[in-house]
Order: C-alpha cells, then sequence, then structure tokens
C-alpha cells in the first residue's frame, strides 16, 4: 500500500516583524564582511525552515561556508560538484519521493533547495539546472547572482554586465571596455522552455520580505521552481562593504535589476520605479566599471533602457556581436 | 522456487536490480549497457518495481544523481560505458570518499577516438584508483551477482526470498541527509588534513577483502553457487603455465584451455574477479605455484611501465617478493570488441612454451593476432 | 595501525554535525575595525538591522522591544549603520572599548 507523499505548505507573511525568528543559516561563516550571497542564504533558509535539505554546488556559498570541516547550516546540507547542483538535487528529491512511499520515511518531504552561483546555474551548472527542471522533480533550485565565479578570485561568467572588469575581462588597449559580452538571462533559460515549470521568480537582498515570500512561494509549488537573487558582492565589485543593500537598490532603481514573478505564463512585476535613474548612478560607485568610457556607459543605458520595457523579453545589444564588424 | 532463464548479460543485470529492490535508478542510453535500462524502465512502468526512475540528462548526471540520493538514504543503480564512463570520471571520487554506496554497472566498451561499440576494459580502468571496489563478470549468470552485457545465457534466477535473505532492506548510516538529524556532508578540509583524508579511505580499502570474503561465502551458501571471492581456477591443478585475465574473454579461454589440454598442453585459465581491491596475496600465492603466467590484456595503457596493459604491472608487483616468480609476460587480445579466436590462444601458449625452453620471455607484450611470426 | 596527530583527524566521509544556534568553529568578532553602537532612544524597533545583517548578529530580544548585538560574531561590515532608518546606529572604533578585540592580522 504505497504511502501518499505529502508536503508542507508555508504561509506567506506582510511585515518583516513576521518573518521567522529562528535562523537556519547561524553566524560563524567565513563569508566576506558585508557578503550579499551569505544574506541571501540566510534569509532563503530563514523562510524555507527546518524541514528543509540544502545542497551546496562549489563556489562562494561552499567554500566561503564550509571552511574548515565546520558550516553555518543548521539543516542538513551536502556539497556538489560545481556541476551538478541539479542533478544531486533530482537523486535527494527521488529518493525521498520512493522513501516516503515505501514507508521507509515518515513524515512529509522535505523542502530541497539548491543553492548555486550564477556560474553553477547558468554556466557549468546549466545542464543539470535544465534537467531539474525539464523532469519536474519537487525542488527550488536558487541562482544566488554576483555576477562573476567569485570563489575563484573573481572572472567573469556568463552574468558578468557588459563591462565588467573581472580578472578574465581586463580592460586594456585592445578591448578597453574589458568585457565585450552582455550576460545571459537566467531567469529567461527557464521559462517556457521547461513545461513543468510554474514559477520562476527574481528577488534581491534589498527587499528581503518581497525575496522570503518567494522562496514560500516556490516551495509551495509541487514542483520545480527557479529563484534568481541579486546578490552584491564588494570583494568582486570593489565598492566599501557597508554598502551592499544600497547597490542592490540602486541595481533595481536604475533598471539593471529587475524585480518580477512568472506565474503560469503570467508576469507580474514588484518594485518597478516610475522613472528610471540612469545607470551612471549605479555603476559609479562600483570600480569593476570604473575604467568605462561614456561611450560605453551610453551602451549600458541603450542595453537596459530596452530592457526595462518588458524584462524578460530579448532585447538586440548595442555593440556588435564577438564576430561581427565594429 | 529458482528458475532458469535465458537472458543476456544486460537482462540478467536488470533482474539482479529489481530483485534487489533498488529505489533509485538514474538512466542515460550509449551502447552496450542500454539494454539495462531498457528493462527496468519496462518494469518499473509495469509496476514490477517500485523504483523512481530518473532520466539523467548524461552520464556525469547519472552519478551525480545516485550521488545525492545514496546521501539521502536509498538504494541506488546507476551505469555506463565507454566514453560515458569517462565523461563521470569527476564524481567518482566525492561518491567514494564521501562513503556513499553507489552500484554502477559498466558493460566495457572501447573509448573513443572514435567510436567503437565494441568491449574493451580501458573505461573503467581509467577509473581504477577513485576509490571503488571494481569487478568483472564472464556470462550471464556472474552478470547477476556481476555483470556482462550481450551474449545470452542460462540464468538461475533465485527466488526473492533467497535475495531478501542475502541483501535485507538497505539501513542507511548516520550519515543520511535527514532534516530530523541534520549533518554537513561535506565541508572543507584544511591542506594539512588532505593526507589523512586520503588515509582514511587506505585503511577503508584495506578492510574491503574481508568483507568480500564474507560477502561471497553468504552468497555462495544462500543461493547455492560455489565462487572464489578473487580468483576462478580452471584446469590448473597440474597446469605449468596458465591464462590470467578478467571478464568475458574468459569464456573462450576456456575452451581454448579444453582444447589445448587435449593436446597435451599443461595450461590452465586463472580470472581475476576483482581488479579492486587488487588480491595481491591471493595472486601471489596462486601464480608462484606455476612456471609461467600468460597475462591477457584487455585494456590499453600507452607510455605505461608494460607500455601494453594495465595488468601486467599490477601481477608483477604482487609477484615482486616470491622468492620464486613464473616467467610472466602479457598478450594484447580482444581488444575493441574482437573476439580471441582459438588459434590466438593456441599461439600465446606456444610463446609461453618457447619461453619456459629458453628461461626466459622473449619480451613483455606480445599484440596477439599482429605479431611477425615468432612462435 | 596509523599515528594520526590529534586535531587533524577527518571524520568519517567528511562528514560533520550541523551547527546549532551559531558555528563556533568559526568566531568572527575578531575580523571587525569597527562596531556598530546603538542609541536606543532613536532606535523604533524598524528592524533594518536584523534583516540586512549577513551574519545574523542584531536579533529582537524575547520581549520584542529592543534588538541586541552579538559582539561574538559581528564582523563590522557597518550595513546595519547605513541602513538604520533613524540614526540610531553609528559607527565607533572597536578599540575604543573595554572589551574590543584586537583584530586579525591575517584572517588565514
Amino acid at each position: 500500500m504505497a504511502v501518499q507523499v505529502k508536503t508542507q505548505t508555508l504561509p506567506l507573511f506582510k511585515k518583516l516583524r513576521q518573518m521567522p525568528k529562528e535562523e537556519q543559516y547561524v553566524p560563524g561563516h567565513r563569508t566576506c564582511a558585508g557578503c550579499g550571497p551569505a544574506l541571501q542564504y540566510r534569509l532563503v533558509t530563514k523562510a524555507a525552515g527546518p524541514n528543509t535539505i540544502l545542497l551546496g554546488p562549489t563556489g562562494c556559498m561552499y567554500v566561503a561556508n564550509a571552511s574548515y570541516l565546520c558550516t553555518p547550516y543548521q539543516v542538513p546540507w551536502i556539497h556538489t560538484q560545481i556541476t551538478n547542483g541539479g542533478a544531486a538535487a533530482s537523486g535527494i528529491e527521488a529518493a525521498y519521493q520512493v522513501m516516503i512511499r515505501k514507508g521507509k520515511y515518515q513524515g512529509e518531504l522535505p523542502n530541497v533547495i539548491v543553492m548555486a552561483g550564477d556560474g553553477g546555474s547558468t554556466d557549468i551548472g546549466l545542464q543539470a539546472m535544465s534537467a531539474l527542471m525539464y523532469r519536474g522533480h519537487d525542488a527550488l533550485f536558487v541562482c544566488y547572482d554576483n555576477e562573476s565565479y567569485a570563489n575563484t578570485g573573481i572572472q567573469t561568467s556568463p552574468t558578468t554586465p557588459y563591462g565588467g572588469n573581472t580578472t578574465f575581462t581586463p580592460p586594456g588597449k585592445a578591448i578597453p571596455e574589458g568585457k565585450k559580452l552582455f550576460p545571459k538571462d537566467p531567469p529567461q533559460l527557464v521559462i517556457g522552455g521547461h513545461p513543468a515549470v510554474k514559477y520562476v521568480a527574481t528577488a534581491s537582498v534589498a527587499y528581503p520580505v518581497d525575496l522570503m515570500n518567494k522562496v514560500r512561494k516556490a516551495l509551495n509549488v509541487k514542483g520545480p521552481t527557479f529563484l534568481h537573487i541579486h546578490a552584491p558582492c564588494p570583494k568582486g565589485w570593489k565598492f566599501d562593504e557597508s554598502k551592499t543593500i544600497e547597490m542592490a537598490r540602486l541595481a533595481v532603481e536604475t533598471g539593471m535589476w529587475s524585480i518580477y514573478e512568472w506565474e503560469d505564463g503570467e508576469y507580474k512585476y514588484q518594485y518597478r520605479p516610475k522613472e528610471f535613474k540612469p545607470v551612471k548612478e549605479y555603476m559609479k560607485h562600483q570600480k569593476r566599471f570604473a575604467h568605462l568610457t561614456e561611450e560605453h556607459i551610453a551602451k549600458m543605458q541603450a542595453f537596459i533602457d530596452a530592457k526595462v520595457k518588458a524584462p524578460g523579453v530579448p532585447v538586440k545589444i548595442p555593440v556588435p556581436g564577438p564576430r561581427q564588424e565594429d | 522456487m529458482a528458475k532458469e532463464m535465458t537472458l543476456s548479460g544486460c537482462a540478467a543485470a536488470a533482474q539482479a536490480v529489481k530483485m534487489a529492490k533498488v529505489d533509485v535508478i538514474c538512466s542515460f542510453p550509449i551502447r552496450p549497457y542500454t539494454a539495462t535500462m531498457m528493462e527496468l524502465s519496462k518494469m518499473v512502468a509495469n509496476g514490477e518495481l517500485d523504483a523512481e526512475f530518473v532520466h539523467g540528462e548524461g552520464e556525469h548526471a547519472q552519478l551525480s544523481v545516485v550521488y545525492g540520493a545514496s546521501a539521502a538514504g536509498a538504494r541506488t543503480f546507476t551505469g555506463s560505458s565507454g566514453v560515458g564512463v569517462t565523461y563521470a570520471f569527476e564524481t567518482y571520487s566525492p561518491i567514494s570518499g564521501g562513503r556513499l554506496p553507489v552500484q554502477m554497472m559498466i558493460a566495457d566498451r572501447a573509448l573513443d577516438p572514435p567510436g567503437d561499440f565494441g568491449s574493451e576494459h580501458t573505461d573503467a580502468m581509467s577509473a581504477r584508483d577513485q576509490g571503488w571496489l571494481m569487478g568483472w563478470s564472464e556470462n550471464p549468470q556472474e552478470a547477476f551477482g556481476y555483470f556482462v552485457s550481450h551474449i545470452p545465457g542460462k540464468v538461475q534466477l533465485p527466488d526473492q526470498a533467497q535475495v531478501d535473505e542475502f541483501l535485507p532492506p538497505y539501513r542507511p548510516g548516520a550519515h543520511v541527509l535527514d532534516p530530523r538529524k541534520p549533518v554537513s556532508h561535506g565541508p572543507q578540509i584544511r591542506p594539512d588534513q588532505g593526507a589523512i583524508m586520503d588515509l582514511q579511505r587506505a585503511e577503508a580499502f584495506l578492510a574491503v577483502p574481508q568483507v568480500i570474503r564474507e560477502v561471497v561465502d553468504s552468497f555462495n551458501r544462500i543461493f547455492g553457487r560455489n565462487y572464489d571471492p578473487f580468483l576462478d581456477q580452471f584446469m590448473t591443478e597440474d597446469a605449468d603455465m596458465v591464462f590470467f585475465m578478467q571478464g568475458g574473454h574468459a569464456a573462450t579461454a576456456r575452451h581454448a584451455v579444453r582444447h589445448l589440454r587435449q593436446k597435451g598442453v599443461k595450461v590452465g585459465l586463472v580470472k581475476l574477479r576483482f581488479v579492486r581491491p587488487f588480491p595481491t596475496q591471493e595472486v601471489a600465492e596462486l601464480l608462484s605455484k606455476f612456471k609461467a603466467v600468460g597475462v591477457i590484456e584487455t585494456s590499453t595503457s600507452y607510455g605505461g611501465s608494460m607500455s601494453g596493459g594495465n595488468l601486467l604491472a599490477e601481477v608483477r608487483a604482487s609477484l615482486y617478493d616470491v622468492p620464486k616468480r613464473p616467467l610472466t609476460t602479457s598478450f594484447m587480445a580482444g581488444l575493441g570488441g574482437d573476439v580471441i579466436p582459438l588459434h590466438e590462444f593456441y599461439w600465446m601458449a606456444e610463446v609461453l612454451t618457447k619461453a619456459l625452453k629458453a628461461g626466459k620471455v622473449g619480451k613483455n607484450v606480445y599484440w596477439a593476432g599482429f605479431e611477425q611470426a615468432e612462435a | 595501525m596509523f599515528n594520526i596527530p590529534k586535531g587533524r583527524e577527518v571524520p568519517f566521509g567528511c562528514v560533520t554535525p550541523a551547527p546549532v544556534g551559531e558555528q563556533p568553529m568559526m568566531i568572527t568578532g575578531n575580523w571587525r575595525e569597527y562596531r556598530p553602537v546603538i542609541d536606543e532612544e532613536k532606535c523604533n524597533l524598524c528592524g533594518n538591522c536584523v534583516v540586512f545583517c549577513p551574519d545574523a548578529c542584531w536579533q529582537f530580544n524575547e520581549a520584542d522591544d529592543a534588538v541586541v548585538w552579538n559582539a561574538k560574531y559581528c564582523k563590522g561590515c557597518l550595513i546595519c549603520v547605513n541602513e538604520c532608518s533613524h540614526d540610531a546606529l553609528s559607527k565607533a572604533y572597536e578599540l575604543d572599548f573595554p572589551d574590543g578585540v584586537v583584530r586579525l592580522e591575517k584572517p588565514f
């Protein structure tokens, strides 16, 4: 007699004071002071609660958190390769489905949450992330976006902005902008191409109640969900560590980051400014953009202007493609 | 009630997986192991096997899925062949070092370049250092206990009660991922702990041969078989020389040995069951009884110490401390899916006979079937 | 059979116990150069400091009528000072305090 697999429903809340008090990501981790990804980790796990299993593909949120022989994860957690967060999560979810069905485990299906960086979600980890979405496992894939491979010393990733100075895209005489490529759009990689996915959302550490509610909404969905969370990195973007939340807020205010939900085919936007501040207001605080000329910034502005019209809809890049003539 | 069926190795493996009541299976197609997954998918679809059949997005994913499932406490199964085995390479050490029990079936296949569906052991042999137990089966019956892919043979399937006695329900250890008892699986270690991690893994491996003996004992008792845990012998009683090999070609080797014996050649066959852990002691004790050993190599190791295959070096290392060592040489044979024809075995026996007469081997590596007339 | 020096052991399968409440194997209070200081008169319990700290070093107390600072782990990033909605938080030099912690020269 097969046992029914039950999952919990987490209530949404309106006010900051109503957020759960308990930490599942406790003090005592080697992340940089002011680390954006650490904050989103704390908020995601706080919203998820104790009936949770976390996966940590290699990256900042593995190495900085789990050195040495200790972690700040109060819930069960397992390391995975940077390549396979989605696959290992599929295995854990499948195991729990069958163990509950066979009566080998009594309890509700735990939340299964992959905490992957932008590389582990859209680059080296893309295949596994997509397969999780395709196969319909009941799991949440979180992409914490610090716009680089930060753990290895800040190298470019597919979400590094145009013009971002990283150790693989340094500006120089031949390449004055440093980074010529425009970034991938992670939620768009998921939406539309994976029929089993019913909920995708973006969030930011600057809007924590929104973030936590989206985590709960995603976890309440019986199926695969994807959250793209903006997590500014003081070391990588080169700004003062006390300004992490300010940077996240400016990103939204300038259009460099859009906050929205996609649910069953419908888009809903949150925190959409009536008037967008110029992107310069955001970029001027971050030394990773210090080398850019007015011309480069204008290109960024053009891109963002087009993008904010309808976040999610692809826009033409304002520079020639890598194989095109200038 | 045990029943007899004619099954290919792949199908026999699927029967074993079903009777072992595996919880999570992860598939991805590649010749020639695919048939096992096809069988299993039918069993799951029919309700004969209650398991999660996960369609992996590649071999690396297959191993990653069972890594997660095993960590969560499920009994797992996956498999591959050839370049699929090497694509998944990154995952092998995390699985063995993470102490996660995972069963992987490899229907050996030659590695690219280019495509070659034929059998060769280099795929699995390349992963010898990753900390897994590795062994070969010779026929579908052994495949049921271990694995051999496509040649059908008679398989005696035990009844479920026997399997349940041999393989009780999987009770995972204290380090599973369970929200009721949280653990952190795999935080970083300091560089000064790296050696200790390795040492602990090495120590675990030293304990494996005894476990294998106990398990094979129990297997033999419950299923009425008579397998030696490490080395299978055929007509070795008064042999002067033996062929030493692993895997499916042993079936042909047995015929060859029988024919050669009829011709008066005192030859036998020693078949290696496990290449990891390599039964160093058992190999030394047994092979030192013979005057010559022809190691049949079914995998390649370009530029290796023997410049041929992988087994000769392991055999010679095992024999190093034996005061009276047999002559040893190796024959590259059966590579790329080639069957080893009987006349090649006869030729190998002649090479060994000549070596015995001369008191030394002509060379360390012979490419059987391609040498200029030598014997 | 082998001599493994104390303090260098690796647990089975590299599986460690999960922390409860805090991770004392990674105390980070000795990272800070400045610490946040609160003027309780000005604090309106908006909760910004509580929610924005990556290290969970501001918490509401039992009665929910004040916020409490965690000296053991605070890294001194000063996000809380920057985000305080009522100017209740300001920064002060760590070693000006009797319980000030000398900053770790080289964390690792």
